[in-house]
């Protein structure tokens, strides 16, 4: 069986706004903190493991080789691992299998990100996130996948945004108390969300954690080499991971399965069976707010829709029932995107040692569950964190005092946006990268479809759906999809947003309407742009058709589509 | 797959790029180091005593051992021709006007190699030779490597 | 004591110069479906793990991750990417399935590289931004760096380089799936081209399409799965120092190291001896020569002699890329680690056709990412004779 594995150090640079260090010194930084706080070398390391999210952001190819003298791998195994935004989270999976397996008794986990240096604002480079041939020409902002997700929740369920308001809150005060902390807040309130600007309806500035950069490490051990290391060894007690189908428009985006089926792997591995009373402390993935819910629920702590009358009725502070996000999560410390996750790693580690200082949850937190997700609202990375006696709850643990953290977050230089634009020997580049994807079969005919006015999916026999966009396989079924059927041209609005913003962030001069619509005759949907309605008449269940690009101007693109608006409009 | 394309017309590319634009920092250490190089004209290295090693440019940490560095060892400005390369072509496989030689120095004091241009590489080089490194004049010099002109064969 | 670990199916579509009329989802379906119909499985139910391996810049798609489970059979499943070479993404597999929290892993990696236009530019954006990018070189001029640094260090000559792309090219002539073969003589090695002197045209991998989708299984499992299970008897990973500046120029460091841990692991104690046949880097020819060094088979001069002496060719005595090597079969970028354990796998089958080597047990995967990357992984594979039953 496998061989029990701990986190037995933990360190972290300060989230700031932009960081005179490269990544490499980002990484360096977080690296050696986690080290010094369990006294180990670089020489103790057998095995090094690294996150981090897109290549974009730090703005070079190949990235996790160009960091891995920051993370300590010269002349050890080195892996990166990549699953978007679950990647901070991931970084524990993967020490965990590393040293599980026997390849290593200790490791050294490394999340960095420096989002920074990409230019004019970091939000653009999420363009690159969408499908290259049906969204990408849309120009959709990062922003659109969340507010079209956080519509349909709060639609499904008839939520009040004060609600939701109030985890934000809940984390910027939190925040405060973090000593790496970007956004801490001690004073914030629910009417200062609710009275912040809105970017892409329903989705509000203060809903929103901000672009950071940073890095956070743990050592990460087997037991025997944990309890060499450490009286206080917090074992990663379960995992779980799970991607879901790259169709997000197939998907209802109430709740989310993927985090689920992650959440389930983790608790069945840590013999969790009812995970509202066996876990302590949560830190669940809180890029926007509302996610926090939404995870909350997908981490089967809270009844579906549920979630957010526990925010309201304190539940989820420090003090409450079921502490969430004591960190401050990324609302509050900030969002360097694997990063992030990691340090809700490391939040886990110092609450259940008693190490978090002011943040310190009550109590005797045995079990904690921390969170992420990414990609297109698919993919959720979950770690079960339990300390020496959580396994025997019945057992009397002695109360554990709270001392203060030790320092581990003094790193980190922040620059202002002046000095970033002066910084001597900064260089500037311009990547050329061009490309001439192969839209192969399906999609190439799905083009032609369109460009002869016509909306084409394919069908699969075996599960008797018709898939749009359509593929010539079958996800649910692995098998190859049978045969075109052209669908209808109108469709149903699943879910919408009303945008402000471009998808570099700079402000439009009329909103944009982004939609998913479910097109009828089919089983599946689109992402598309609503026109000749206003942002007021816009409602989920509204009926809409397409409208066509004179015949002329169409040249087998989802642009031939020039928008979808309400039905029997003129 | 059931269906295949067959036929050359049927074939859709989509033309796309990776619109991305970046400001690098030279970070902490690489700060010193290119300050150093703009304002006095000297090579900053940082010098590892645990590990014997000396770094250049300067680096904030030994990426050994993990120690703390700082940019305290003026290197070169000569030093050995560790290796060479002439290119012929350029980034996508189109002939280069002028053939550019590249080299790598390893200078005086320091242990790792800085990668730069060989000027006037007419006369064959050999690998140990001596070279220097040869740097704009006062005043034109901005705070990049390309303060820096290249390495030159010393006689 | 961890299960021992299996391949018990693999599949690969291409290679090809350039796949025409197929999107990357299409490719890696082919190949997937081939995989699993090779295993006998069902990747909806009877996979417990999936493990991609990808880069953003060269799909061009950032998170490229989002985009693989449903051609797999992976959607809804515990799924990773891996931002390396297949041969890391192997390890993974491995690992995954020795932790316990895997019987049936499956592996990944593809290369549609013909849908870059700027391939160039993309792979300098991996260079240090401030430090090396502002000189506009190219990944050709680190390789070139590097083989001048080689031949210097080892005495080793351009006519042996030269010697290694004709036989590579020549074998590929074998190799049904090749993309390059060519029958080749180091004349036109040395008349062709140069490219960063001394690195010349005919000495550089071409780049192809194609994927590869391999399954592992636990010991058990591959038992009832498989008649012919090729055993990983061991594996080694390894970095080195990624700057320009201060990595070791002209050796091949990293894959001393893997391959030290690889062979620890698998039991063997003179590769020259053990090991039957080899699959190494040689996107740029010289590779070869430098990760056979670094693979314990001998100093470098030993290793000149042996390819003088045609041992390393396929009736040699240790034949080294039958395949025909990246050379012969495409560079086939994050892939070709596991184009090279496609090989080991049919070689070890007794499957390879007019390039089987004989009495084929024991074989080396050796996988190095490219410039400027000095990470190498490499695997040891054995049939069951091989792995001692």
């Amino acid at each position: 069986m496998a061989r029990r594995v701990a986190v037995v150090g933990a360190g972290m640079t300060k989230f700031v706004r932009r960081a005179q260090e490269t990544g490499k010194e980002l990484s360096w930084e977080a690296s050696r903190a986690a080290l010094d706080s369990c006294e180990l070398g670089l020489k103790d390391v057998d095995a090094v493991c690294l996150t981090s999210a897109p290549d974009a952001f730090d703005g070079v190819h190949m990235k996790g080789e160009y960091l891995s003298d920051g993370a300590g791998a010269f002349g050890k195994p080195f892996i990166r691992t990549y699953v978007g935004g679950g990647s901070g989270v991931f970084t524990a999976i993967q020490a965990w299998y590393t040293v599980a397996s026997g390849m290593a008794d200790v490791v050294l986990a490394v999340a960095e990100e420096k989002m920074s240096s990409t230019q004019p604002h970091p939000q653009g480079a999420f363009l690159t996130i969408f499908d290259n041939i049906l969204e990408r020409p849309l120009g959709p902002n990062l922003l659109w996948i969340f507010a079209l997700e956080m519509n349909r929740y709060m639609n499904a369920y008839g939520l009040d945004k004060r609600d939701i308001a109030a985890v934000a809150v809940k984390n910027k005060r939190n925040a405060a108390d973090h000593p790496a902390a970007l956004l801490g807040q001690g004073d914030i309130t629910i009417e200062d969300v609710l009275a912040s600007e809105t970017l892409a309806w329903p989705v509000q500035r203060l809903d929103v954690s901000p672009i950071s950069d940073g890095a956070v490490a743990v050592i990460v051990a087997s037991e025997e080499a944990a309890r060499r290391i450490t009286d206080r060894p917090v074992w990663i007690d379960g995992v779980g991971w799970n991607l879901d189908t790259a169709y997000w428009t197939n998907r209802d985006l109430v709740f989310p399965e993927y985090v689920a089926n992650a959440a389930r792997m983790a608790y069945d591995m840590a013999g969790i069976t009812e995970p509202r009373k066996q876990i302590h402390v949560a830190e669940p993935y809180d890029p926007f707010d509302y996610k926090e819910l939404h995870h909350l629920e997908g981490l089967l702590l809270f009844d579906r829709g549920k979630a957010p009358e526990a925010a309201r009725d304190g539940v989820l502070n420090r003090d409450g029932d079921l502490p969430s996000c004591p960190s401050g999560g990324l609302l509050g410390v900030g969002n360097p995107i694997a990063a992030a996750g990691l340090m809700k790693i490391a939040e886990l580690f110092w609450q259940l040692r008693g190490e978090a200082g002011a943040r310190q949850v009550p109590g005797t937190p045995e079990r904690g569950v921390a969170q992420a997700w990414g990609d297109l609202m698919q993919v959720g990375t979950v770690v079960v964190m339990g300390r020496d006696g959580a396994s025997a709850p019945t057992q009397a643990t002695p109360a554990l005092s709270v001392i203060q953290t030790p320092p581990f977050a003094t790193a980190g230089h922040a620059l202002s946006e002046e000095e970033f634009r002066s910084a001597t020997g900064a260089v500037e580049h311009d990547l050329d990268a061009r490309y001439a994807w192969d839209a192969g079969v399906a999609i190439g005919r799905f083009l032609d479809g369109l460009e002869e006015g016509l909306i084409l999916g394919r069908e699969c026999r075996s599960c008797r759906r018709i898939l749009v966009p359509p593929r010539m396989f079958c996800e649910r079924c692995f098998r190859g999809t049978d045969a075109w059927v052209e669908v209808e041209q109108t469709g149903i609005v699943q879910t919408f947003s009303i945008c402000h913003v471009r998808w570099d962030m700079q402000p439009l001069d009329e909103p944009e309407i982004p939609a998913v619509i479910s097109i009828d005759g089919s089983d599946g949907g689109l992402l598309h742009m609503l026109g000749n309605v206003a942002p007021d008449d816009v409602s989920v269940g509204l009926a809409v058709e397409a409208v066509w690009r004179p015949e002329s101007e169409r040249t087998g693109s989802i642009l031939d589509i020039a928008h979808f608006r309400p039905r029997g409009e003129a | 797959m059931l269906e295949k394309i067959a036929l050359p017309d049927e074939v859709r590319r989509w033309d796309g790029e990776f619109p991305v634009r970046h400001r690098y920092t030279p970070g902490v250490a690489g700060s010193a180091f290119f300050t150093a190089l703009r304002d006095r004209g000297v090579l900053l290295g940082s010098r590892c005593e645990a590990c014997s090693y000396t770094y250049v440019p300067a680096r904030l940490f030994c990426e050994r051992c993990f120690a703390e560095l700082a940019a305290d060892t003026e290197v070169g400005p000569g030093g050995a021709l560790v290796s060479f390369t002439i290119g012929f072509v350029g980034l996508e496989g189109e002939p280069l006007e002028e053939p550019e030689t590249i080299g790598l120095v390893r200078l005086d004091g320091a242990d790792s190699v800085l990668v730069h241009r060989v000027l006037d590489a007419d006369e064959p080089l050999e690998i140990g030779e001596r070279v220097e490194v040869v740097l704009r004049p006062d005043g034109e010099r901005t705070g990049t490597i390309l303060d820096i002109e290249g390495l030159r064969s010393v006689d | 004591m961890e299960p021992r670990v299996a391949v018990v199916g693999i599949g690969h579509a291409g290679f090809v110069p350039i796949s025409a009329g197929v999107s990357y989802k299409e490719l890696m379906y082919e190949a997937a479906q081939r995989a699993y119909f090779d295993a006998g499985i069902d990747p909806r139910t009877e996979v417990d793990s999936f493990v991609c391996c990808s880069e953003d810049l060269i799909e061009g798609t950032s998170i490229f991750d989002e985009y693989v489970p449903d051609q797999l059979g992976a959607m809804q499943r515990p799924v990773q990417t891996v931002a390396a070479d297949g041969l890391f993404g192997l390890v993974t597999g491995m690992m995954l399935i020795r932790s316990g929290i895997a019987s049936v892993v499956a592996v990944e990696a593809h290369s549609k590289v013909s849908d870059v236009r700027s391939l160039g530019a993309v792979e300098a954006f991996a260079l240090d931004p401030v430090l090396n990018r502002p000189l506009g070189i190219s990944t050709f001029t680190v390789a070139g760096l590097e083989m001048n640094a080689f031949l210097e260090r080892t005495g080793l000559s351009e006519e042996h380089c030269a010697m290694v792309a004709a036989k590579n090219r020549t074998n590929a002539l074998d190799n049904p799936r090749a993309a390059y073969p060519a029958r080749l003589v180091t004349e036109d090695v040395d008349d062709s081209s140069p490219v960063s002197w001394p690195l010349r045209e005919l000495e550089l991998a071409e780049r192809a399409d194609g994927c590869i989708v391999l399954v592992l299984a636990a010991e058990d499992r591959a038992r009832s799965l498989t008649e012919a299970p090729v055993w990983l008897l061991g594996a080694g990973w390894s970095s080195g120092s990624p700057t320009l500046e201060s990595r070791m120029w002209g050796e091949a460091d990293s894959t001393t190291r893997a391959a030290e841990a690889a062979y620890r692991r698998a039991g063997i104690q003179d590769p020259g001896e053990e090991v039957d046949l080899a699959e190494v880097d040689d996107t740029f020819a010289f590779r070869e020569l430098q990760h056979l060094e670094a693979l314990g088979l001998g100093e470098a001069s030993d290793v000149a002699a042996m390819l003088e002496d045609g041992e390393l060719d396929v009736d040699g005595d240790l034949p080294v890329n039958a395949s025909g090597g990246s050379l012969g079969q495409g560079n086939l970028f994050e892939a070709n680690g596991l184009v090279r354990v496609l090989e080991c796998v049919e070689q070890l089958r007794g499957e390879a056709g007019e390039r089987q080597v004989d009495e084929a047990y024991v074989a080396v995967a050796q996988s190095a990412r490219a410039m400027p990357s000095t990470s190498a992984a490499v695997a040891v594979l054995a049939n069951d004779a091989g792995a001692g039953g």
